[in-house]
């Protein structure tokens, strides 16, 4: 009789000590959402693994390439699984905007002090930078002096013959639009719609292919259906690796990044912030572009010395080329002229 | 006292049509879990954005956009349709003739694409139709062009590709119907005096016209809906009504907006199946019995 | 319909292969014009093949075609102007029973203000006034097969093919519509082809009936020489009801069936092996009253089979051999059939004796 009193004590115990552990282990986890593929697996190695050991927590991750509608169905639910979204930054303000988003206590995240205020909003930190970039077919331009170097001469279609291909998106295209038109790269916001899509229409009967997907973007570089291309900068350079005679040029890219953002009412909501602080530490932004073609968003990175000479020419938020570009301004994007300007995309493209 | 006393055959047959109705509820409830449950909630959402509102259906009537789509798409679904008639007739004819073995071999060749993914299928058709691609390599080596053709990236290839994939849905209810002519008919036409052409014109052709229709309604139905052949193969120019609705999910960041159009194109088929039921009922078109 | 007159046909040496399988085999008819002619034999004899090739749907692998003098073998179907009536009736469905029957003159061209007196005609002609307007599927088995005849003779062809047209209907209305295609064939005068597996059809309606086996032509005759004369076992076992029974050649006019002698009228083939053909209703029982040099037999009843207007009596001679006769069931017949295992004296008359050649059997 006793013995079996002790061994209930003993299992009620052992309940109570696995019940204290589960909670505890459920406390130090997130769940972590970004885009799939090659690009999040370059940051589970450089930043997501390294975080996760650094604050003992464990990162969930999830992956889906269109996560906006999710975001907003999942707060709309009232119970959202996913903590923090790594998502094009407009869709962090517009997602701040429409109560979707949790804003964000800086004080709680001290590496992003260092980051320039273009880089964060009160619902965002920036996590990574790519670039829209003029690249275009080696063969058909072969020598650097006659090749494209401007959206001006994208624009050129006397000078530079050719087939081109834009982006089916308002985004960055309206921007290359207008420094084709002579604004300035610093001078682009607020945007004058009216002038961009003027200027669209001047090339619209030159362009090939209105590209939806980044693979397509290079797909069509690759297999010489277009000369000339607006892409992203990760897309051009993984192909010159393949070793496919292809070349882009940083001038009048339009640098664009990617945020993190927590979800309103996220349910690990102080790790999320916790993770967030560690996602944007100079260490592990610097280890980003050593296992892909895109750009730490925290510039104390290129302090590190992790990234070297060579690397860092290449990679689009190096203060070098940073300089020859146009930064997006997403708070223009997510602001109601910015909405009417997207929503006339569609207006345009059938047109 | 009156006593009343029931039929036993009616009985019998009450009893048999509760069986008859136990049995089907299982494939009723899926029905509704499956199809009645989304549909509904999709209407629903096209309707309510906190309260009732009407501003979705209001945009599709009023905005050019849509109504551009919409007829983009429906000028898109009668080439397909149209296409895949003229070039699925003379296939499915002849299925529908050849002795045993080369009738399932005609079949197959048909029915082939169909194990292939939509997707596979699209990436097929760029790489044969774009400028570097087979077709405009060909036609260049023979000397028959000497700019390629503009083939994909754009309507034609969107077509062409829509054409390829659809085709099957022509030639099966083409073929099943077909079959069904008896070929003694033929036979008759020609014994009485009706030459080849004119024995076709009067008696073949009108005895397949319910394939004929059934074919058209479901090809000019599921071109309504493609996405992934436009998407890929249109060039971003062809804006079809289902492009619109996943652009919707992302302008509006409301599945009321794209519930809308969805609804819309749903109301359309319907008011197609409708309209062809007056001539053909629908069980006939689907499964020829 | 007035008469228009027949047409003369004449198949020469025939044949269709379909890799090793002879379909047809050397097949030669001469049909006058105006005649009745019945192609008779078991399914898969060639007279199906036979029909195609005077149709023009079949392309003879060898022999001509000729319609009143002219070669047809090459002609399509549709400029044979041959009214040809389908097993399955093949009407077109799509139409109703005035455009059926319609459907020769359009073919043809002809002047539209003479459609509908034509086809009125037509269909009087088959007893189907006023049916115009019918749809196919509201008519009877019978009336769809008098819409198919009505519009096989609607353009007056001289030449007439049917395939076993009331195969599909029930016996008593096929006995009807025989008697209704003589006449319509008597009016019309045209030559008529009549495909059938049935004899009792053949030889009713036929002026001649062509019998078919395995491709070839076992036989062409009237119906009642094909009776009395047929050519070898074969055909007297196809027509009638025959007992077919090995005998021996004893004598220029007379064999040996198991041991008895019989006579017959005709000559007997000097060598290969015979047989007696013993048709049910010529085998008689003895009753003093026939012809003096009629053949005797003996045997066993062993069964007496009731079958309506007649009587089946089957019998066995002492060696076992079975055999069987007919007698109409009236009283009288009846009362001479002694119960079974009883013995019975039958006599067979030598112009009734048949003995033909077993080959081909």
């Amino acid at each position: 009789m006793a013995k079996s009193l002790n061994f209930r004590t003993a299992s009620v115990a052992a309940g109570f000590f696995l019940a204290m552990l589960g909670s505890a282990m459920a406390a130090e986890q997130i769940m972590f959402v970004s885009q799939g593929g090659a690009y999040q697996k370059a940051q589970t190695i450089a930043i997501l693994d390294p975080s996760a050991k650094k604050l003992g927590i464990t990162i969930n991750q999830d992956s889906v390439p269109d996560a906006w509608p999710i975001m907003r169905s999942q707060v709309a639910s009232g119970k959202p699984t996913w903590d923090v979204v790594d998502v094009a930054t407009n869709f962090c303000l517009r997602g701040g905007e429409q109560g979707i988003v949790e804003k964000l206590d800086f004080s709680k995240i001290p590496n992003a002090a260092a980051m320039p205020a273009e880089y964060r909003s009160d619902y965002s930190v920036a996590y990574e930078f790519y670039s829209s970039v003029l690249g275009y077919n080696l063969k058909k331009f072969p020598d650097a002096a006659s090749a494209p170097k401007s959206w001006a001469d994208f624009w050129d279609v006397k000078k530079f013959s050719g087939r081109r291909s834009l982006r089916n998106h308002p985004l960055a295209t309206l921007e290359a639009a207008l420094m084709a038109d002579g604004v300035a790269p610093d001078k682009l916001y607020p945007l004058d719609v009216e002038r961009a899509f003027k200027k669209l229409e001047e090339i619209k009967p030159n362009i090939t292919v209105w590209w939806t997907s980044g693979a397509q973007s290079a797909q069509l570089l690759n297999d010489g259906e277009v000369d000339m291309v607006m892409a992203w900068n990760g897309r051009i350079s993984a192909l010159t690796k393949e070793g496919a005679k292809v070349t882009y040029t940083y001038n009048q890219g339009i640098l664009q990044s990617t945020s993190l953002c927590v979800l309103k009412g996220a349910p690990n909501l102080p790790t999320a912030i916790k993770f967030l602080n560690e996602a944007v530490d100079p260490v592990h932004q610097a280890n980003l572009p050593l296992h892909i073609d895109y750009g730490p968003a925290n510039p104390k990175a290129y302090d590190t010395k992790v990234i070297s000479e060579a690397r860092v020419k290449e990679l689009p938020s190096a203060p070098e080329n940073a300089k020859v570009q146009a930064l997006m301004s997403y708070a223009w994007w997510t602001s109601p002229a910015g909405e009417a300007a997207e929503k006339r995309w569609l207006q345009f493209m059938q047109k | 006292m009156t006593t009343q006393t029931i039929d036993p055959s009616l009985r019998h047959q009450r009893r048999e049509q509760a069986l008859m109705t136990l049995l089907a509820a299982p494939a009723v409830l899926v029905i509704v879990a499956l199809v009645v449950i989304p549909v509904g909630w999709l209407a629903a959402q096209s309707i309510y954005d906190n309260g009732f509102t009407l501003e979705h259906y209001r945009r599709i009537f009023t905005e050019e956009v849509y109504w551009r789509s919409f007829a983009l798409t429906f000028r898109i679904a009668l080439m397909v349709t149209l296409l895949t008639l003229l070039l699925g007739y003379p296939v499915a004819y002849a299925a529908a003739h050849a002795k045993r073995p080369w009738n399932v071999l005609i079949l197959a060749c048909v029915m082939l694409p169909f194990w292939t993914s939509v997707l596979v299928r699209a990436y097929a058709w760029l790489v044969l139709l774009q400028r570097t691609g087979v077709a405009n390599q060909l036609l260049e080596r023979f000397g028959l062009i000497t700019e390629p053709l503009a083939m994909v990236h754009n309507e034609l290839g969107t077509v062409i590709a829509t054409v390829h994939i659809l085709l099957p849905f022509m030639v099966l209810p083409l073929y099943s119907t077909m079959q069904k002519i008896p070929r003694e008919l033929m036979l008759a036409g020609a014994s009485l005096g009706g030459g080849p052409l004119y024995s076709f014109l009067r008696i073949f052709l009108p005895l397949s016209l319910p394939g004929v229709v059934a074919g058209l309604t479901l090809v000019f139905v599921l071109t309504l809906g493609f996405y992934i052949t436009p998407e890929l193969l249109g060039g971003g120019r062809t804006v079809m009504i289902s492009m619109v609705v996943s652009r919707n999910v992302e302008l509006y960041a409301q599945w009321g907006a794209a519930s809308a159009v969805g609804v819309v194109l749903l109301v359309c088929v319907l008011a197609i199946f409708a309209a062809v039921g007056r001539i053909i009922p629908l069980d006939k078109m689907l499964g020829q019995k | 319909m007035a008469n228009i007159g027949g047409e003369r046909v004449e198949i020469r040496s025939a044949s269709k292969h379909y890799g090793s399988v002879r379909a047809l085999d050397d097949v030669s008819l001469d049909i006058a014009p105006q005649e009745f002619v019945s192609l008779l034999g078991p399914s898969g004899s060639g007279k199906t093949t036979l029909l195609g090739i005077l149709g023009g749907f079949i392309q003879p692998s060898g022999g001509s075609v000729h319609l009143g003098g002219r070669d047809v073998t090459y002609t399509p179907p549709h400029k044979r102007d041959i009214g040809i009536v389908f097993q399955n009736y093949a009407l077109f469905p799509h139409m109703s029973v005035g455009e059926n029957v319609a459907f020769p003159l359009r073919a043809r061209r002809l002047p539209k203000s003479t459609y509908a007196e034509k086809v009125r005609g037509a269909l009087a002609m088959v007893d189907l006034a006023g049916y115009e307007e019918r749809g196919i599927g509201q008519l009877s088995g019978g009336q769809r097969q008098r819409v198919a005849l009505a519009r096989a003779m609607i353009f007056e062809p001289r030449l007439i093919l049917m395939d076993e047209p009331l195969s599909a209907l029930d016996k008593q209305l096929r006995e009807n519509m025989q008697i209704e295609l003589r006449q319509l064939h008597k009016r019309l005068g045209a030559t008529i082809i009549y495909v059938t597996h049935d004899q009792r059809e053949a030889l009713t309606m036929s002026d001649r009936v062509a019998i078919l086996k395995d491709g070839k032509l076992v036989q062409i005759d009237r119906p009642e020489r094909l009776h009395d004369h047929p050519a070898n076992a074969f055909v007297a076992s196809f027509i009638g009801e025959a007992t077919l029974l090995p005998v021996e050649r004893v004598g220029s006019d007379s064999v040996s069936l198991a041991g008895t002698v019989l006579k017959s009228a005709r000559p007997i083939a000097p060598n290969g092996e015979l047989v007696l053909a013993i048709q049910t209703e010529k085998l008689l029982i003895e009753d003093g009253s026939g012809s003096p040099e009629r053949n005797r037999l003996e045997a066993r009843v062993t069964d007496v089979v009731f079958q309506g207007e007649s009587l089946r009596v089957f019998l066995a001679l002492d060696d076992g051999t079975p055999l069987s006769l007919r007698q109409p069931s009236h009283y009288e017949a009846a009362r001479r059939i002694p119960p079974v295992g009883g013995r019975l004296a039958l006599s067979l008359h030598p112009q009734d004796t048949i003995i033909v050649p077993k080959a081909g059997a």
